[in-house]
């Protein structure tokens, strides 16, 4: 190979890197290997009867979240008796705080509006 | 050699094998199968890969011919199909980088009935290249695509196809040298 340019070597590297013939018979073990039909036609299988298998996850799953809501309900509602419970006794125990407070209140208005006179206090004494 | 810039094709081969004529579909393999043969024997260095490798490309064709808008594109799809898939085989299979010597000079008695020695050894030093650069020089010398086909084909800027056809021109030259099969006093 004489290279005197650039342009030289680039040619020889054409003419050297000319496509070579295929292995003899490829085209025709290519178009044995083909698929009979160009367009393959996709066939729908038949309707098959559900199996427990096909929905047993999807079951599971239902199943629990219905028990997971359930219970939620149960929850919120025995925290909500326990927490009417709690009211009802404050309620009670503020109602029977207010009865003291008055019955000494009236002992108090008696005390003022009614003092005891100089012989019952002596006989107090 | 490709039939199709001998005789040129008529669209109508390529719409007939669309319309699932075999052979015109046959036809299309024949005016292409030497490019893609070759493509896949330069790239994996073997026959057997090389002859897997141009089945699977028109096996792929096969199945797409609906997407082939005219010959044209068929050329341009089947390049980019084929070396593409040589550099990804490339990657996932353990090639030898330099292909058996009784293979290469098989292949280089194909190319050249003139100095067979340095045919043969010119596809050893294109065996060294890495797989992109490799699939680049193929597609510029072999295919004699322009730079911007070929950053197409390979998905790849134009700047980086002219600089691995300049650094593989520089890397193939530089090793003729070394081996005394061109004359470096020749050289500019």
């Amino acid at each position: 190979m004489n290279e005197k340019s650039p342009g030289n070597f680039e040619d020889e590297l054409r003419r050297r890197l000319r496509p070579i013939d295929a292995p003899e018979g490829f085209a025709e073990r290519l178009m044995a290997a083909l698929p009979v039909e160009q367009k393959a036609t996709v066939v729908k299988p038949l309707a098959a009867r559900p199996s427990l298998r096909q929905f047993g996850l999807p079951a599971a799953l239902a199943a629990s979240l219905m028990v997971a809501v359930f219970l939620g309900v149960r929850v919120a509602n025995d925290r909500a008796l326990r927490e009417e419970q709690i009211g009802i006794a404050a309620s009670q125990q503020l109602m029977q705080a207010l009865r003291v407070t008055s019955q000494k209140l009236d002992l108090a208005y008696e005390a003022v509006n009614n003092p005891p006179t100089a012989g019952e206090e002596e006989n107090r004494s | 050699m490709s039939l199709s810039a001998a005789h040129p094709m008529p669209d109508s081969l390529l719409l007939q094998a669309r319309a699932g004529d075999r052979n015109a579909f046959a036809a299309l393999v024949r005016a292409h199968q030497g490019s893609v043969f070759s493509i896949g024997l330069r790239m994996l260095s073997r026959r057997d890969a090389a002859e897997d490798l141009a089945q699977d490309v028109f096996l792929q064709l096969y199945r797409k011919l609906d997407s082939i808008e005219s010959l044209e594109h068929l050329g341009f799809w089947l390049r980019r199909v084929a070396a593409n898939l040589a550099i990804d085989w490339l990657r996932r299979l353990p090639y030898s980088a330099t292909q058996p010597l009784d293979e290469s000079a098989e292949v280089a008695a194909q190319v050249s009935e003139d100095d067979p020695l340095m045919s043969r050894e010119l596809m050893r030093l294109l065996g060294e290249l890495a797989p992109h650069p490799r699939a680049v020089m193929l597609l510029r010398y072999q295919e004699d695509r322009d730079v911007a086909e070929i950053a197409a084909m390979l998905d790849m800027p134009v700047n980086t196809v002219k600089s691995h056809i300049k650094r593989s021109l520089t890397a193939l030259r530089g090793r003729m040298i070394g081996a005394k099969l061109i004359d470096c006093e020749e050289l500019p």
